[in-house]
């Protein structure tokens, strides 16, 4: 480390060395210059430059979406508060909790990941890895997009009651380091619960059930015409609360949701607002305990790691099934070798898993909310089908834009074996198209169940587009595999290493592919002709078919143009 | 006239404004046990990058087994084992179906891959270990594993870069008698590492690279008296050991620099 290599201070390292300590200094300075250089480093290649440009766009993209919600939530805070509606207020806290807090989750970070566990071969204290496990991630988009609502809401409180507007910069930043915390907290809980294979079969029950738990349990819940709501109107009901008919499940959130951050963050302002310092400092106080527990929930989680715990399977080790799976594939060749083998990674890595199945969650929810929220000429939506296909479809994209990603150091064997690099591409072609088509069918039956069965030609046109949409994606896959691939790593939900460029670029066929789907079901439906469709599909199926063999055609080629460049993104040594 | 084993000419490969590799010629006979020495950052990884086909060489070609070889000659890839620096395993896999997925990638039949892969297991004492996931497995474990990957499909050309690294004594006995198993039966073993005891004790013949150039090629005694010769009187009358070749070959002195660090304790 800079600055810190002379014998004496060397060697008192471990006795001084807190998270402010002079070592300590030198280590965030160090690694602040690591990231810089990393960052400066980036354009050195043509790649390097797409990512960064990518990246930028990134921020673009979301500090624009961040300023948008900045604006609404910020706006809803200066009503509220101008109006003392606080229950409102509490609502605008939440929601900006649910957006700090959800967001992570769904998106890859567009920045470089920096892996923590590799300052662990320096004198790095445990403070100092605290610190620096919040501060190295702290500019990916949970924080811009909170941060900014974050101010907003500040700013809409200032405006509206400036005698509040020290009282709402506390809550305001408490609530912001909570959000900060408890996102890390998540995440960490997340990786090491799910590193393990009976949670990750307990996962996958839970989602089942969960599937199966929103079919049969929503619309009980929301449909109007349930016959259980008409004839017990009051079963969900209680006396009128503030001249108002609430149900008990709302009287319940409105008294129980005061106890907890956001909830305490709009009482602060209230009690300040009433003129009521101790109080709002005792509300305060509650928020800090909130801080601090989370801080310890994390700290533990980063105890773990800062004693070098692996994210592996080595405890599962023993549960691990002593069967002999019998459920090899019957073919002898490469190409069953690689759809076995992309398999068996599959049924055990929750990244991929949750690729497959978070677009299932989303056609149910989707479908769901067409079914009970839309105006009654919607309830029959009549592409509910097409469009949960084509989601279902975007979902499994990650898979096929970057189908070497899973491999790691193992990419080398398809260099170094007889197997030409194209039919390995095939055998995960086949493996993938295969495992959409249970995603397609299974987001078929959702459908059909919520929002009843399609008519025929909708269910050919949509048939038709996937013939289309399907092998266009495989095509442009294969070159992105092959051109811009990333590692995976297979051990963990979050914290991938995302390529930023590849995203957008693949966004971006994504929605081409859709608005020509789009456009085509417009323009044939308007006309009257809907079943026109199916042959404009077809002859656009053939084009992309015909297009997938000649990239199929050039893969052994492309694999040796970029062979250095997979190898060395792939199999690095870490 | 049998062809050699491995034969290169001019071999080089440039990254930008580094040759890593320059213009390096040189023939392995079948059936020998070649050892391919250098100092860190000599090129050797590079070299035997090139030779397996995960490298393109800048200029000049080799041949295996007396065809050209190159990343397309799936053919000749066939005939090769690699054990690569980080080796190639998949992670997700356990031993026993990892070596199913090499071993068909490789186009042996299942039941061959079967019996391969159980014999192999036993040898190499990871038998037991079937249940546990490739990236669970120890460094050397992984380097057994490796090693058995390579061997699968009986290569007539080993490339090994450095196979021992990480490996534990016993495990290490176990694979060097495996390794002049294959030599006895006529394969040809090219092997880097930096454990000259181990070059000394299995290789007939030895390359060393320096700075990316070819400094020595020959048998182990014909290094020795060239060495001895350069070497005044009593000196160079003495047997020298081949880590005395190899630091008089690529001008290295082992006893100053541990002298300057004084702080050291």
């Amino acid at each position: 480390m800079a600055g810190v290599s002379d014998g004496e201070q060397g060697s008192a390292a471990g006795a001084h060395n807190g998270p402010f300590s002079r070592l300590a200094l030198a280590q965030y300075a160090t690694l602040l210059g690591m990231r810089w250089l990393v960052l400066s480093n980036t354009p050195r290649t043509l790649q390097g430059v797409f990512e960064l440009s990518a990246r930028g766009l990134g921020l673009l993209v979301y500090g624009t979406m961040g300023m948008g919600l900045s604006i609404a939530l910020g706006s809803a805070a200066n009503i509220f508060s101008a109006r003392e509606e606080w229950t409102m207020l509490a609502l605008v806290f939440w929601v900006a909790l649910f957006i700090w807090q959800s967001v992570p989750v769904g998106l890859a970070s567009f920045q470089t990941q920096f892996e923590m566990g590799t300052l662990l071969r320096f004198p790095v204290s445990f403070g100092s890895f605290f610190l620096l496990s919040l501060v190295v991630g702290v500019a990916d988009i949970s924080t811009i997009l909170g941060v900014l609502c974050s101010i907003g809401i500040w700013m809409g409180i200032a405006l509206a009651r400036p005698d509040l507007a020290l009282w709402a910069l506390a809550v305001v930043g408490l609530f912001g380091i909570f959000n900060i915390l408890l996102v890390r907290l998540i995440l960490l809980w997340l990786d090491r619960w799910l590193a393990r294979r009976r949670s990750r079969e307990l996962v996958g029950a839970v989602i089942v059930l969960l599937l199966l738990s929103l079919q049969l349990l929503n619309p009980a819940l929301q449909s109007d015409s349930h016959p259980r709501r008409q004839l017990q109107p009051r079963h969900f009901s209680v006396e009128p609360v503030n001249g108002e008919e609430k149900g008990i499940v709302a009287q319940t959130v409105l008294v129980a949701q005061p106890w907890f951050p956001p909830g305490l963050a709009a009482v602060v302002v209230q009690r300040a607002s009433r003129g009521r310092a101790n109080t709002a400092g005792t509300a305060l106080a509650g928020l800090g305990l909130y801080v601090a527990a989370v801080a310890g929930l994390l700290g533990m989680r980063l105890k773990a790691e800062f004693r070098g715990e692996s994210l592996g399977e080595a405890e599962a080790a023993g549960a691990e099934s002593q069967r002999r799976y019998g459920m090899l594939l019957n073919g002898a060749g490469p190409i069953a070798a690689v759809m076995e083998k992309e398999l068996r990674t599959m049924i055990r890595s929750m990244p991929l898993l949750y690729a497959m199945g978070a677009p299932l969650f989303m056609v149910i929810v989707l479908s769901s909310l067409l079914h009970n929220n839309a105006p009654a000429r919607w309830r029959e939506f009549d592409y509910a089908l097409p469009g949960c296909l084509a989601y279902a479809l975007m979902g499994v994209s990650q898979l096929l834009y970057n189908a070497l990603g899973t491999d790691g150091t193992g990419v080398r064997l398809i260099f170094l074996s007889p197997t030409p690099v194209r039919t390995v591409m095939l055998a995960k072609n086949l493996f993938h198209g295969m495992a959409f088509g249970v995603v397609a069918c299974a987001a078929w039956v959702m459908t059909s169940l919520r929002m009843g069965w399609p008519d025929d030609v909708m269910t050919a046109a949509a048939l038709a587009w996937l013939m289309f949409a399907l092998p266009a994606n495989l095509a442009i896959g294969n070159v992105f595999s092959l051109v811009m691939p990333h590692r995976v790593d297979l051990g963990r939900l979050t914290r991938q290493r995302g390529s930023a460029a590849s995203s957008l670029l693949s966004m971006f066929v994504q929605l081409l592919l859709l608005g020509v789907g789009g456009a085509v079901f417009l323009v044939c439906s308007m006309s009257g002709r809907l079943w026109l469709a199916v042959p404009v599909f077809l002859v656009l199926a053939a084009v992309a078919s015909y297009a997938w063999l000649r990239v199929y055609d050039e893969l052994d080629e492309l694999a040796v143009a970029n062979k250095d460049r997979l190898i060395d993104t792939l199999a690095r040594l870490e | 006239m049998e062809s050699a084993a491995i034969q290169t000419y001019g071999l080089t490969r440039r990254f930008g404004a580094l040759t890593a590799v320059d213009d390096v010629t040189l023939t392995v006979s079948q059936g020998q046990f070649f050892g391919f020495l250098g100092p860190n950052g000599a090129g050797k990884s590079t070299t035997i990058k090139m030779l397996t086909g995960l490298l393109e060489p800048t200029t000049g070609s080799i041949e295996i087994l007396g065809r050209r070889f190159w990343s397309g000659a799936l053919e000749l890839k066939g005939q090769i084992g690699v054990v690569p620096e980080g080796m190639a395993l998949l992670g997700r896999l356990t031993a026993s179906e990892y070596l199913h997925f090499v071993g068909r990638m490789y186009g042996l039949d299942r039941k061959t891959t079967s019996q391969r892969t159980e014999e192999l297991l036993e040898f190499m004492d990871l038998a037991h270990e079937h249940k546990k996931l490739v990236t669970d497995f120890s460094h050397g474990m992984q380097k057994k594993l490796a090693l058995a990957a390579a061997v699968i499909h009986a290569p007539k050309v080993l490339f090994l870069d450095e196979p021992f690294e990480g490996v534990d004594a016993i495990a290490a006995g176990m694979l060097k008698a495996l390794l002049q198993g294959m030599i006895q039966r006529g394969a040809t073993i090219f092997l880097t590492t930096h454990v000259l005891e181990i070059v000394e004790r299995l290789c007939s013949h030895v390359a060393i690279i320096h700075c990316g150039k070819l400094v020595a090629n020959g048998s182990i005694e014909d290094l020795r008296a060239g060495v001895a010769s350069r070497l005044p009187g009593e000196e160079g009358s003495r047997t020298l050991t081949l880590e005395e070749i190899f630091l008089s070959t690529v001008g290295a002195d082992s006893g100053g620099v541990a002298q300057e660090l004084s702080w050291l304790a």
